[in-house]
């Protein structure tokens, strides 16, 4: 590791840092405004926008087994439940070549 | 640098620029510039971290990340008890985990078999559908969470990196229902 390297990591930590101390003073202040309601919306259009990316693009097994995963998510709610049911179901189908 | 960055896609793309360009700047800015998405991220936990100090807040805004933020949300959204505790031990499982798995990554990764082939990278996929299950509220959600995804889709498919395609989406979606309330207002 040179000084460069360590430079790297610590100016990206920095920067990564401060952008959530951002976040942190934005969500205080949209909190008190009138616009309060977009801090209710933000969750789940961010983690819906997480499986959109990670959708785009993907072979049709993913998208499968992303169908999967969203059937055992509307029967159960449950975390854990839903990962077993989806990778069982991705997992096979790559496996097998599908 | 997993412990003191705690960003996975910023830290891939950041070595890869310096391996690049050379330009310490520039690879830190590229990287920090994918984690854009935490302004909103963590804006959205101000309720749950109201009433910490400010030090537990900082602790708390550096330990989240993706996957125990939606979590939480999520585990929130079903009981309001869940709070900033369920953050802050979750937070630190997650970079524990991440700091060493990413340093075993580096000493005996080469070696290791695809792992993706197992569908170790689709649990991920998974659980952020599970979570995004958890944070339904109604029909309401539907029109504005179809306008996001499908504007992600969109903008990975025409070549945007992922982390830009996200604060897009989520931006869009926002437009939507910023639009969409003020057309009720007028109605109304």
């Amino acid at each position: 590791m040179t000084g460069s390297h360590w430079a790297v990591i610590g100016v990206l930590a920095i920067a990564a840092f401060s952008i959530r101390v951002v976040g942190l003073i934005a969500g205080g202040r949209i909190r008190a405004s009138r616009h309060s309601w977009v801090l209710d919306e933000v969750p789940g259009l961010i983690v819906v926008c997480l499986v959109a990316a990670s959708l785009a693009g993907q072979p049709v097994q993913t998208w499968i087994g992303a169908a999967a995963a969203f059937g055992a998510a509307v029967l159960t709610n449950n975390v854990i439940a839903t990962m077993i049911v989806g990778v069982i179901i991705y997992a096979g189908l790559t496996m097998n070549g599908i | 640098m997993s412990a003191s960055v705690h960003a996975g896609s910023s830290q891939i793309v950041a070595v890869e620029q310096f391996g690049t360009t050379q330009t310490v700047l520039g690879a830190a800015l590229a990287g920090a510039a994918l984690n854009l998405r935490y302004i909103g991220i963590v804006a959205s936990l101000s309720e749950v971290l109201t009433g910490l100090s400010l030090r537990t807040k900082l602790l708390a805004i550096h330990i989240t990340g993706d996957e125990n933020w939606a979590l939480t949300m999520a585990e929130r959204a079903k009981s309001p008890d869940v709070g900033a505790k369920f953050l802050l031990g979750s937070g630190l499982v997650m970079i524990s985990v991440w700091t060493a798995s990413t340093t075993a990554g580096a000493v005996i990764g080469a070696v290791l078999p695809d792992l993706e082939r197992f569908g170790l990278g689709f649990a991920f996929t998974a659980a952020f559908i599970a979570m995004a299950r958890g944070l339904w509220r109604g029909q309401s959600q539907m029109l504005p969470w179809i306008v996001a995804a499908a504007l992600t889709i969109s903008s990975v498919s025409l070549g945007l990196p992922q982390a830009y395609a996200i604060v897009v989406g989520t931006l869009c979606g926002l437009v939507f229902l910023a639009s969409r309330r003020r057309f009720e207002r007028v109605e109304a």
